[in-house]
């Protein structure tokens, strides 16, 4: 915990066995899926999904406790809060664009455009509560210059803080990681409605597809959240809670935590599938 | 911002509770299937009480994880468990086979198991592949995907008085009837009557699980974030732990109301607020133990004149 500063553990660099071993599991959950009789499709989709959500919740300027001080850079919130906020406003979006159109490539895009937008509004106020309610002018404590709009930083910053603010390289990162972590929460979602949605009315004596579809909703929705939750946290956990944006250097640590959420979500995965496996019972 | 977090070491060890924990759980959780010999749904409160004792095992885990200083807030360990429970405590409801002579069934058994496969798994990501390096990480993830799958279950085990996936997913039944054929002789009409089953009405198909997610989730994670500090006890944290159990039962309970009938909800909700004002007691009293003072506090004294 940032606030309470005890020894962040998380070290640089890839553990190859933990790799090897990770991986190993990923496929050995694959091939399970298969033995099982299902299709391995949509368990690709949810590794993808997941993987994106680790990766995107690494754009995203989190700040922690030492944020609401003013004294790091960031959203003043943990990654689990803010990750759960922006995945499900996307995830409402990209399920309200699937219930309206049915198409798989608007109903993502409508899931990345709420997730993006979920951020954009929160770091616009996070800012506005900043700059006109603390008092404090934006500036990385990480770089010293902008990477976008080459802002100088060093002149702002008060002494004996890491920064404070939202600069706009983070703004930036917050709206992409948002789509990034949207997207990839409403590919979850989707395969996992389609697969209820085609399989339980087998299962569930005398149930339709129409009135199987709240079920499937509810079903798809819950495990969702759930993916998404385990998937943030990871990332969370590579990130030591606290990152500014994508020119924080903890933003080198990413592969580690695409490689543990696609190993996470496709075991969970194998999981979720479960329900649709015919115990007879 | 260098406070130590620290584990106190606490009279009752690491093991006892978690034998408490999850014997408990599954003793109350296992006592609701009285409900289905009886055919009365007085015994559902007791899922509620197995919820609470693994959720009551689940925060003392918690603060053995955090001590470590994962960076990320105890919060985050408590949306992890229950992130990983929610799967587990769903897909296990699938396997409602009955144990022939015993009689009970394998669904807390088999969430049990696939909670501590989807913990262990998540845990060896975390320590190996993410390199936290903390020796217990593994263990303690696999211990809170269990709390977190038998909380859900329990709740709504209490909830809805089963814990099987047709009984969570069923909200009820409703007929449709199509005339058939005409019986020549005396004129009467004959109708096909087909059983349809409601979906959206259950406790997953009107995802009413998410709020005992949520509800699971912050019960588990206050205790230690509550208490945490230099002058943390055992007994006090565990305490809370009660507290915040029963005041999500007491939401659990009313939302029972929706699902079971008004004698059995009104049990669940009598028991769970008598539980919920005796810990609330004794939690003010071990706070005033550990408190340096005690000092009520009072309204801010008007200053009269010009001042």
């Amino acid at each position: 915990m940032s606030a309470l500063g005890g020894k962040a553990s998380g070290g640089e660099g890839i553990n190859p066995t933990g790799t090897v071993v990770g991986i190993i599991i990923l496929l050995v959950s694959i091939a399970a899926t298969y033995a099982l009789g299902f299709s391995i499709v949509p368990l690709i989709g949810i590794i993808i999904g997941g993987a994106l959500i680790g990766f995107g919740v690494h754009f995203v300027p989190v700040g922690g406790a030492p944020a609401a001080m003013g004294q790091a850079p960031g959203i003043a919130t943990g990654v689990a809060m803010l990750a759960a906020g922006a995945g499900l406003a996307g995830l409402f979006g990209g399920a309200w664009a699937y219930e309206a159109t049915g198409d798989f490539i608007v109903a993502i895009a409508g899931g990345a455009v709420g997730g993006g937008l979920m951020m954009a509004i929160t770091c616009l106020m996070v800012n506005a509560t900043y700059v006109f309610a603390m008092g404090i002018p934006a500036a990385s404590g990480k770089v010293a210059k902008d990477p976008i709009t080459g802002d100088t930083f060093p002149e702002y910053k008060s002494q004996g803080t890491e920064g404070h603010g939202l600069p706009f390289v983070s703004f930036f990162g917050g709206v992409v990681g948002g789509f990034i972590a949207g997207l990839g929460g409403t590919i979850i979602y989707l395969e996992l409605f389609d697969v209820y949605l085609a399989n339980l009315p087998a299962l569930m004596n005398g149930a339709t597809t129409e009135s199987i579809q709240p079920l499937a909703v509810s079903l798809a929705g819950i495990f969702a959240i759930g993916f998404f939750l385990v998937n943030a946290v990871l990332a969370a956990y590579n990130i030591t809670g606290t990152i500014e944006g994508p020119h924080d250097p903890k933003f080198k640590r990413v592969p580690r935590a695409v490689i543990g959420c696609a190993v996470a979500s496709a075991f969970c995965g194998l999981i979720s599938m479960l329900i649709i496996y015919n115990t007879g019972m | 911002m260098t406070v130590k977090m620290e584990a106190s070491a606490g009279k009752l060890s690491e093991k006892t509770l978690m034998i408490y924990g999850i014997v408990v759980a599954l003793v109350g959780i296992y006592l609701t299937q009285i409900n289905g010999f009886t055919g009365v749904a007085v015994f559902s409160f007791f899922g509620g009480i197995g919820a609470i004792a693994a959720l009551w095992w689940g925060s003392d885990t918690i603060k053995h994880l955090c001590s470590y200083g994962l960076g990320t807030g105890v919060p985050s360990a408590g949306m992890v468990a229950f992130g990983a429970g929610a799967i587990a405590m769903i897909a296990g409801t699938k396997f409602n086979l009955i144990i022939p002579f015993v009689g009970i069934s394998l669904v807390p058994i088999v969430t049990l198991i696939l909670a501590a496969l989807i913990g262990a798994v998540i845990g060896y990501i975390a320590n190996n592949i993410i390199n936290m390096n903390i020796p217990v990480m593994i263990f303690s993830l696999t211990k809170l995907s269990i709390v977190g799958a038998l909380t859900m279950l329990g709740f709504g085990a209490m909830c809805t008085g089963t814990f099987s996936f047709n009984g969570l997913v069923t909200g009820g039944l409703s007929l449709q009837m199509e005339p058939a054929a005409q019986a020549a002789a005396n004129g009467a009409q004959m109708f096909t009557v087909t059983v349809i089953p409601e979906f959206a009405g259950s406790l997953i198909g009107g995802a009413t699980l998410a709020v005992i997610f949520f509800l699971g989730a912050m019960a588990l994670q206050h205790p230690f974030n509550a208490c945490l500090g230099p002058n943390e006890q055992q007994d006090r944290t565990l305490m809370l732990a009660l507290e915040v159990g029963f005041l999500s039962m007491i939401v659990v309970a009313v939302m029972s109301y929706a699902f079971l009938d008004i004698v059995s909800a009104t049990i669940g909700l009598i028991v769970a607020l008598i539980g919920w004002i005796y810990t609330y007691k004794q939690y003010i009293a071990l706070s005033k133990r550990d408190a340096y003072e005690w000092l009520d506090a009072k309204p801010i004294k008007e200053v009269g004149g010009d001042q």
